[in-house]
Order: C-alpha cells, then structure tokens, then sequence
C-alpha cells in the first residue's frame, strides 16, 4: 500500500519536495521492516532460555512461571493475563516484578500498544539484569512513534552498557541510530551509524540486512543531493538483492532504481526496472497466492484429512458396535450355557433325589404290603378262631354244657380283645402316617394314666394270675401327648403281659437316671428276649415276622408304634432284656418340673 | 353333701346307658341323656347341671361342639364340660379346641378314664390346677359348692350350707347344719376363694358363715352359731363386731 501511495504522490508534487517525501517514504517502510528483523528469532530464542531459567528458579510463584511459559511461546494476551496476576500477588520481589514488567513491556508492544509498553518498561529497576534490554526496548518504542530525539539516547544507553550482549544484534541498534539521525536531517551522524552498522553487518554476512542499510545509505545520500553516492548504494542494493531471496527487499531496490533513474531522465532504465519491480510485486502476489494456495490446498487436505478421519471414527464406531455386540451375545450364550448346566445339574440332583426317594417308598411300600398281609393274617385267625369258637359254642348250646359255655366265651372275648387292640393300633399307625390325629404336649400326672391303662388288664392280670404293681409316684408327672402316651403304655402293658408266664410279676415304675428325663419302666418277669431280638426290635422301621412262637409274637407293629410316638413325644425307647428271666421296656420322656 | 350332677349329650343309646351305669355307680347324679342339640339345651336350662358329658358326634354333625360353643357364651350359664369322641380327627379337634377350657376324653375308656375326666374338666374349668390328682388338696371351690374328691368319685357342698370352717394345719374341719367332715385345702386358698362378704375369720382357726351368727359374747371372746356352735372370737379379729352390726 505504502509504495502506491508513494506513485501517486510521486506524480503530483513538485520534485524538490518530492524527493524528501519519496525518501522518508521509502524509510519509513524500510524502517518498519527494520523493526521488524530487530525482533530476530535467534535473538529472542536465546533470550527464551533464559526466561525459561528465570521461569523454574522461581516455580513457586505459579503466575509468574505460567507468564514466563506464555511469554516463550509469543502468547501475548496471556502473558499479559497472567503477569498482571504475578504483579496482583504481594509476594513479590524486584527481580520477579522486573521480569514480569518486561513480560507485559515486550508483550504490550507486540501488540502495538507503544504507550502502554512504555510505561511498562519504565517500572522496571535499573538493577535489572537486561536494562540495557530495555533501553533498546524504549528506544525502538521511540523510535516507533518517530519521537526520534527521545529515541536516541535510549538506544546509545542500551548500546553502550551491552557492547557484548547476544540478546540483540548490535548492527541493527546502530542502524536503528542512524535512521534516528537521518530523520533528525543531522546526517553526518547518520552517516556515522549506518557506516558502522554496515561494517558489522559486512562482517556477520548479513545480506539481507546489507541489503536494507545500502538502501538506507543511498537515501541518506539522495537526500543530501549526493546523488552520485546515493546512486552507487542504489546499485549496490539492487545487485546485492539479488543474492536475497525477499521479494520486498527487491521490489524496493528495483522501485529505488527506478526512481533514480526517471531523475536521470533515464526512462528506458527506469522503464526496466520499474517493471522488474513491478515482477518483484507480482511475484511477491504470487507468493501471497501461492501461500493463499497453499494455505487452501492445506485447508482442504485437511477437510480431506477431517473426513478420512470420520469415516475412519465411523468405522471404528460401526466396529465398536460389531464388537460389542459379539462381546454380548457371547456373555448371552455363556449365561445360557451356565444356566442349562446349572439345571442340567439341578435334575440330576432332583433325580437322585427322586430315585432315593422312589427306594424309599419301595421300600416302605414293602413293608407296608408286609405289615398288610400279617394285619390280615392275624385277623384272618382271629376270626377263624372265632368261628370254630362260635360253632363249638352252638354245640355246646345244644347239649346244654354250660361250663363249656363259659370257658368258650372267655376265650372268644380274648380272641376280640386281641383282634381289638390289633385294629386300634393299626388306626393309630394310619393316623400317626398321615399325621391326622390331634396332637398336643401337655403336662401330665403319670400315676393316673397308668391307673386307667392297667384298669383294662386287670380281669386279664387276674385270669394270669399275674401279680401287677403300679409303683409310679403320685407326684410324677411328665410332658406328653396324653392319647398317644396311652397307647404306648397299653401297647407296653399288653406285651408284658402277652410274654408273662402265669404267677409271674409286671411292675410298672420311674426312675430318674438321665437329666431332665424321666424313665416310665414297665417291667416283667416273662420268657425275656435274646440280644438278637431285643436289636431287631429297637431297629427302625424293623417289622417283626412270623418266627418262633406263632402264638405270641404278633406283627411287631405294637412295638413300632410305640417307638414312632415316643419319637414324637421327644423321648427315647430302650429295653433291657435276659432271656427266660425277663424285660424291662423303658421308655423316656421329658420331666414337668414343678 | 350332695351328689355332683351330671348331664350327658349322646345319641348312641347303648353308650349313654354305659356312661349312666359306670357314673350312677359312681354316686354321679345323672340329670338327664340328650340325644340331641336342642335337647341338650333343654335339659340345660331346666335343671341343676354341674357337669356335662357331650360326645362331639350327633346324628353324623358335630352338634356337640355347636352345644358347647352356646352353653360357653353366657358366663353365669357355663358349666365344666368334657368331650368324647371316637376320632382323633384334627380339624374336629382344631374346632373343639376353640370352646376353653377344653377337655376331651377318647373313646372307648373305661371307668377310671371318664371319672378322671370329669374331675380334670371340674379343676379347669375353674382354674384350679392339680387338685384331685396331687395329695396336698382334695377340694375345688365355686361360687356355689364346694367340689370335694370322695373316694373316686366327687361331691359338692353348698357354700352357704357351711355354718363354720375349723382350720387344723392342712385340713379344714368343714361344719353344716346336719354334718361335719374334714377336706384338704390350705387356708390361704380357702381365704382367697371364699365369698369374703359371708365368711369371716374370727380366729386364727376358725372362718364364720356371718349369716349363721346367733350371738357374740365379747366378754368371754365367744361366738355363738345356729346349730348352737360356740366359736373362739379373739382380739385380732374383733372387727367383725363392727361389720355385722352394720350388716344387721
């Protein structure tokens, strides 16, 4: 833009005037491009290492690492952020806020904020490790706002303290100077400085830079009319500038060729370069669009890269999905595996159950079948005896034998009682199976339910000639159901009596051998029993069968009976037996305490 | 002493001539044989009952529980009552169980067993425990009668009947109009049970039916009863003086 102006201005004005303008012109842009290289990357990468020192020497101010860190990585308005929180905290000592002043001074300034920066940059102490630094700093800032009289001392300061400093290049202070003097119109000084600049600038090979002073020589001379050496720097920027490859710096040193040699009258020379300049613009719009390209071809690559990289998310996400749903279906499946075997497993438990049980009820079954055909057979004879009985007894009605008849009866009406008591307890065995019948626990004086059992046997005792006692003490008293007590008891009774041989004794009694027991004894003096028996009989579920004496021994279901409701009744059934001396039958049951 | 009347709830003839025969043999005065619901309650309420036997059983129903259940209601009424039964059937029982006290007898039994019975339903139903079955006591007081074990069977007293009571260690002489015997009870017992508005104690032996004062000679501490009965009044006792007055 600048140098369009610059034509057109060129154009309109006279040439004297037009001159000065055209060279402050040109320095101005020459000067900004200064600016610009005074802020060399290496310079300022050197000058970071140091921050990043300062930055882990004092971590423990957090801001001011944070800041420092920022400042690096050229994050301005961070940098600003979080130094003006550093300078916010009290804790502060000189070197913290000097660095941080030159945090916010160098950022400020970067942002084109010269006043603020200035102020910035005038907190700082001059115990401050780089104050020549920031005299540099001020100087350019002067230097910025054309305040070049300002300018010039800092900038001469800071030169003059640092004449070894590597956070600056000293040619482009000089330089920098020089331009001061230049536009203060006192150009011997100028001259001084530019001269100087250049030798540094010749030493350090620094084309570029050489580039930029030659043109800044040649305007210094071009504006003292010394256009003879103005014209020889001219060239000698314009050759130089080919060896550069900055569009900018050859575009200017065609333009200023140009110019100088339209003052020539030279217009065929001007004409070229002019144009070369033109190609050096074009060229640097070609570098622009190129960049511009560039820069879309990048944007696109990425929009192409971006949508690669969604796709690639998408199948991810599709393969995630896939994935996830084979994870599951296998968790379903192993589920379904794991619960098949588990009732896999439950029946065949079940069935081991069940066949144990089948065997069981075989087995029970069985006995049952058993305890049915004796049931019968028992009162098959019963009734069989009866009958005879019944037939005789008509006989003897008959020829009128009336002891006969009453021998007869007697006997029949043993035969019932047998058969009664066989029925009774194969109702209560049918009851106690089904567990029907009433059933309740109570407290109960033994004596009398001995008294009312006896009572039944005693015409029987008496017929026996059987001597029976009962020795139970009044006081006594047990924890029982009272029905089914009786029917142990008469079950018991019936049986002493049964093996009892006439004369003998049947004593029924307690005794308090076991804790919290007590022993109803029922004990007789009858044919006894052999070892073998007596286990058979406290055998469960053991069912006697037809052995020896087909006259006494019954089915065994008395016995069973018995066993089965003291179980019920929370007692315990032993007997104790000699064989040909006799039997005790105990039966224990739980103690009233009173 | 009198007879303890029974009443018997049975529909089976041949049984209810049994339990009459075993009970009459027992001194058991025998009311009357219901043969059913609404004959039991007839005889119920028209005689002196002191004990019912109800078989659960009538005419296929278990109308004897139904009668037991009505007769339970009215406290006045209720009378000690046992059940006789064939079936050891647990829902009847259940049912049955629901009429307290209860008491239950199984058939067939025998004599001790239905004796045993009633005595067991007399000392529940009024809530005095082992008192026929142990050795300590013999006797069972209603509001009425005293309930007293003669031999195996029972007997009653009416209550006002009693003229005086002599206490001598664990018996008590008990003295009517027209007898005198011993029973056995403890005199706290007897103390507790007896209607404290009629019997006073006027010594440490002796307990008096107040209605049956003729006289009181304070001077020779001496109580003169119908029946010409003198009773020891001693110091401890000699409040009474001020209550029959009032009574009079």
């Amino acid at each position: 833009m600048v140098i369009f102006l610059d034509i057109f201005v060129f154009m309109k004005i006279p040439m004297h005037i037009k001159v000065e303008i055209r060279v402050s012109l040109i320095l101005i842009a020459l000067f900004s491009v200064n600016a610009l290289s005074s802020q060399e990357e290496q310079e300022k990468e050197l000058f970071d290492i140091e921050i990043k020192n300062k930055a882990t020497e004092y971590k423990s101010h957090a801001y001011f690492h944070d800041a420092a860190l920022f400042f690096i990585e050229k994050n301005w308005d961070s940098t600003l952020v979080y130094s003006m929180k550093q300078l916010n905290t009290i804790q502060n000592n000189t070197e913290v806020k000097d660095y941080t002043h030159y945090f916010r001074g160098y950022s400020f300034n970067q942002k084109d904020l010269f006043e603020e920066a200035e102020k910035e940059f005038n907190q700082i102490s001059r115990q401050f490790e780089f104050y020549d630094l920031v005299k540099l700093r001020l100087g350019e800032i002067a230097l910025e706002q054309n305040q070049f009289k300002k300018a010039i001392p800092y900038l001469k300061d800071g030169l003059l303290k640092s004449s070894n400093n590597l956070y600056f290049k000293k040619s482009i202070v000089l330089k920098n100077l020089g331009l001061c003097y230049h536009h203060l119109r006192q150009f011997n000084d100028a001259e001084y400085y530019l001269f100087k600049s250049i030798i540094l600038q010749e030493k350090s090979q620094d084309t570029l830079e050489m580039v930029r002073t030659y043109g800044d020589i040649a305007n210094l001379y071009y504006e003292q009319y010394r256009d003879d050496l103005a014209i020889s720097y001219f060239e000698k920027a314009y050759k130089l500038s080919e060896k550069v490859k900055d569009f900018q710096s050859k575009r200017n040193t065609a333009f200023n060729m140009a110019v100088v040699e339209e003052n020539r009258k030279n217009f065929k020379e001007a004409l070229i370069y002019r144009k070369e300049s033109e190609q050096w613009k074009d060229s640097l719009n070609n570098q622009n669009k190129i960049y511009e390209v560039a820069k879309l071809e990048k944007e696109f690559a990425i929009k192409e890269k971006q949508k690669e990289v969604t796709l690639l998310q998408a199948e991810k996400k599709a393969k995630t999905v896939e994935r996830n749903g084979l994870f599951y279906s296998a968790i379903v499946l192993l589920i379904l595996l794991t619960t098949i075997i588990y009732f896999y497993r439950e029946k065949i438990k079940t069935n081991k159950i069940i066949v144990a049980q089948k065997e069981r009820l075989d087995e029970l079954n069985a006995t049952k079948d058993k305890l049915f055909s004796i049931v019968s057979h028992d009162l098959r004879s019963s009734v069989n005896a009866l009958k005879t009985s019944q037939a005789k007894l008509l006989d003897n009605l008959e020829s009128g034998n009336l002891n006969a008849l009453s021998n007869l009866l007697q006997n029949n009406s043993a035969i019932v009682n047998g058969a009664y008591n066989l029925l009774d307890n194969l109702l209560h065995w049918a009851l106690l199976q089904t567990k029907q019948s009433y059933f309740e626990i109570t407290s109960i004086r033994l004596f009398f339910i001995v008294e009312q059992i006896a009572y039944n046997y005693k015409p029987i005792m008496l017929e026996g000639n059987i001597d029976f006692e009962n020795k139970v003490l009044k006081k006594d008293m047990v924890f029982a159901d009272q029905e089914s007590l009786k029917i142990i008891l008469r079950n018991l009774l019936d049986n002493a009596i049964k093996f009892s041989n006439s004369d003998g004794k049947i004593e029924i009694y307690t005794q308090d051998v076991n804790e919290g027991y007590c022993d109803i004894v029922i004990e007789d003096t009858g044919v006894g029993m052999s070892e073998e028996t007596r286990l058979e009989l406290l055998k469960e579920s053991g069912l006697l069968s037809k052995k020896e004496n087909e006259n006494i021994i019954g089915t065994g279901l008395g016995l069973q009976l018995c066993k089965s409701m003291i179980k019920k009744n929370n007692g315990k059934f032993s007997i104790e037996s000699e064989l040909g001396k006799g039997t005790k039958m105990i039966v224990s049951l739980p103690k009233t305490v009173l | 002493m009198d007879s303890v009347n029974v009443l018997i709830v049975e529909d089976t003839p041949a049984e209810s001539d049994a339990l009459v025969q075993v009970l009459t043999a027992n001194n058991y005065t025998i009311v009357g044989v219901a043969t059913s619901f609404k004959n039991a309650l007839e005889l119920f309420y028209n005689s002196t009952v002191d004990i019912v036997v109800i078989d659960i059983f009538l005419n296929g129903n278990p109308d004897g529980i139904s009668f037991a259940e009505t007769i339970s209601i009215s406290p006045n009424a209720s009378k000690p009552f046992v059940f006789l039964t064939s079936s050891t059937d647990r829902k009847i029982f259940e049912r049955a169980k629901l009429t307290q006290p209860f008491s239950y007898l199984m058939k067939p039994f025998n004599e001790l067993e239905i004796l045993y019975a009633l005595e067991m339903a007399v000392e529940k139903f009024y809530a005095q425990p082992d008192v026929f079955l142990g050795d300590q006591e013999d006797t069972i007081i209603s509001s009425q009668y005293l309930f007293i074990k003669k031999g195996k069977s029972l007997k009653k007293v009416i209550i006002t009947d009693i003229i005086y009571i002599e206490v001598e260690e664990k018996y008590c002489n008990i003295i009517t109009e027209n007898e005198k015997f011993v029973i056995l009870i403890s005199l706290t017992k007897i103390l507790k049970l007896l209607d404290t508005s009629i019997f006073c104690r006027t010594h440490r032996n002796y307990i008096v039916n107040t209605e049956k004062i003729v006289e009181i000679i304070l001077a020779d501490n001496l109580i003169i009863l119908s029946g010409n009965h003198k009773v020891t009044l001693s110091d401890t006792y000699k409040d009474i003086t001020k209550k029959i007055h009032t009574l009079k």
